[in-house]
């Protein structure tokens, strides 16, 4: 089969149609039952003639006549996630093997494990329609901020979007969390270096978790700079379960903003997991959080280990207590 | 309990009624959606068929041609997507709990909600526990209401609750004879009435067999009542019936469905339980159940059957 002409036929399908091709039947099989009357006939190569490629909804009608593609299952891309999106799909399609998937791959293999680089391009497959020098530049640009190479590779790794910010975003966004945490340089380093995906994350979705914890929740401005480098995850919760969750820790259970802040593990919990043991232990009279009181239970027990353990160190019962009393909630 | 061999194996094994144990203010909806997610989860986890091949012929046409067997990339899951997803399932529920109730919830999954229709045109029983307060009334009848009124509950005892209660299961009574069915002044009902408790024909009305109060602490107090064609606000209401008759008002401050029908709280999967294993060994143990009681699924008289 002619691969270049199938590719070329390939690159201008369109994903997006969900037209089926309905061959007809009756004519093929007319053609087959007679015996071909001219035997020139058969001599010919006919071979480069490709059978008609269909429009598709999905890219496994293309996979085996397409190299490219198939080099991408071989990095171990997923693609039924890519093709979830068919204007992505439409401009993946029109890429070149040679030209633009391998120097972007080998572009990347500088910065991220090769084995991550499959799950990598799943995630953001767009960045091989970037140009390699916006790349550079913008590596680059890390490397001018006095990233080093080991943070620069963690950053990449940890947030396939972030290549996908000029400069410039980048530059202002740094600048933001910088001014409204009042970081210094080598904090705002280890911010970003610690949570790169909070850098390109919706700053609004910032804005308003940075309301919750400043005036919902009344940490102050030092004890947020302290938060936002122990759990920058914070800024990223959903801002009405995250106040669900101070509010049971702090007016329920009675536990101060400092003992929240030492331990700020708990703000990362499901509420129903931290409600169902602290109620528990309350039933069992063992919920006592003060460290200079006899009987006492750390906050962390709330939420590590398995139940198994929590009910042997804590609960100093059988777990099959503690499921009994789950169904009575 | 029953090892799995492959994916394809326990896929058809997961036919059946499960009796799960439903959280307040998860919906039944999120709950189904839940379990059906963890099961394709699980599902995709086990060993996989192995990938299947490709006959591919070429070469030119006036040649020899070479046949070669090929891997086929299309049937990799990396391409086609993950083999068992959410819609492989279908799902349904046998009765209905709404969003701040809790406990016992029978869900059928693939054949199973054949059995949950069954299951429910049959009208089983369902025992709830009613959480109240006293001294406090609210719009909604519910804890999460806005406070409509207040008022002192000194006067209330144990005595006076029991004997509004009572009343209440008796003034019950005439509904369960009107929703059966039958002509009231026929001999058939007489027989059926001299014999036993009647279920109702159809769903259209909530039918009360029996209220008790089994814990009373003023201002808390909590009600068994075991009912047919009950929905979460009817029995918020009667909460607060119960306050309005005791010369006080009442607000609800929990439900929760300790049986339906022969299925208890013992049986019910926790949260955390919601994985194959235990779903596979949960669908065992309802199967048994229906076996044992064929009056569950097909009931022969219009007696209430559990």
């Amino acid at each position: 089969m002619n691969l270049s002409y199938t590719i070329r036929r390939y690159f201008l399908i369109s994903v997006k149609s969900n037209i089926r091709f309905v061959t007809n039947s009756v004519n093929l099989l007319d053609v087959r039952g007679k015996i071909p009357e001219n035997p020139v006939n058969t001599l010919k190569d006919v071979s480069d003639i490709t059978p008609y490629f269909p429009e598709s909804f999905n890219l496994s009608a293309y996979i085996n006549t397409s190299q490219s593609l198939q080099n991408l299952v071989h990095l171990n891309v997923n693609l039924s996630k890519i093709e979830k999106k068919p204007h992505i799909v439409n401009k993946i399609l029109k890429l070149d093997l040679v030209n633009d998937i391998q120097k972007h791959i080998l572009f990347l293999k500088d910065y991220i494990h090769v084995d991550n680089i499959g799950p990598f391009i799943t995630k953001n497959p767009l960045i091989l329609c970037e140009a390699i020098e916006d790349l550079e530049v913008r590596v680059n640009y890390l490397q001018s901020k006095h990233f080093n190479q080991d943070d620069i590779k963690r950053i990449l790794s940890r947030n396939p979007f972030w290549l996908m910010f000029s400069t410039l975003r980048i530059d202002k966004r740094l600048g933001f969390f910088q001014q409204k945490f009042s970081l210094s340089g080598n904090e705002i380093r280890q911010l970003a270096t610690k949570q790169p995906k909070i850098i390109t994350y919706n700053l609004h979705h910032v804005n308003t978790n940075s309301f919750v914890i400043k005036e919902e929740m009344g940490f102050d401005d030092n004890e947020i700079k302290f938060l936002i480098l122990d759990k920058p995850k914070l800024w990223m919760l959903n801002q009405k379960s995250l106040l669900q969750r101070f509010n049971y820790l702090h007016n329920v259970m009675k536990i101060q903003h400092s003992t929240i802040l030492r331990h700020s593990n708990v703000l990362l919990y499901r509420n129903f997991l931290i409600k169902q043991r602290h109620m528990f232990l309350e039933k069992l009279g063992r919920a006592q959080y003060n460290p200079n009181k006899e009987n006492y239970v750390p906050i962390t027990a709330l939420y590590e280990d398995t139940d198994v353990e929590f009910c042997r160190n804590y609960g100093k019962c059988h777990v099959d207590d503690f499921n009994i009393f789950l169904k009575t909630l | 309990m029953v090892q799995i061999r492959n994916a394809a194996a326990a896929y058809r094994s997961l036919n059946g009624l499960i009796c799960v144990y439903k959280p307040s203010c998860v919906s039944v909806r999120h709950v189904q959606h839940i379990i059906v997610t963890n099961l394709c989860r699980d599902l995709n986890a086990l060993p996989d068929r192995p990938l299947e091949k490709r006959v591919e012929i070429v070469g030119p046409t006036n040649a020899p041609m070479q046949v070669k067997l090929l891997p086929n990339y299309a049937d990799d899951p990396r391409v086609c997507g993950p083999r068992y997803i959410d819609k492989d399932f279908r799902c349904s529920w046998a009765s209905h709990l709404g969003l701040f109730s809790s406990g016992v919830l029978l869900l059928g999954i693939n054949d199973g909600t054949n059995l949950t229709y069954l299951l429910n045109t049959a009208r089983p029983t369902r025992a709830f526990k009613v959480h109240g307060q006293l001294g406090k009334a609210t719009d909604t009848y519910f804890w999460n209401g806005r406070t409509m009124e207040r008022a002192t509950f000194g006067h209330v005892t144990r005595a006076k609750v029991d004997r509004v209660v009572a009343h209440m299961q008796a003034a019950h009574q005439k509904t369960m004879y009107e929703l059966s069915g039958l002509h009231m002044d026929s001999q058939t009902t007489y027989d059926l009435a001299s014999e036993g408790l009647l279920r109702p024909a159809n769903s259209k009305l909530p039918v009360i067999y029996g209220i008790k109060c089994v814990h009373f602490e003023p201002p808390n107090f909590t009600l068994e009542i075991q009912s047919v064609n009950e929905y979460e606000k009817y029995l918020w209401s009667l909460v607060h019936d119960l306050g309005v008759q005791l010369k006080t008002v009442a607000h609800c401050t929990g439900v929760q469905c300790i049986r339906l029908g022969k299925f208890g709280l013992d049986l019910s999967l926790l949260r955390k339980h919601w994985q194959m294993e235990h779903i596979l060994h949960n669908m065992d143990q309802c199967q048994q159940i229906i076996e044992q009681n064929e009056n569950l699924i097909k009931p022969k008289s219009a007696h209430l059957t559990v």
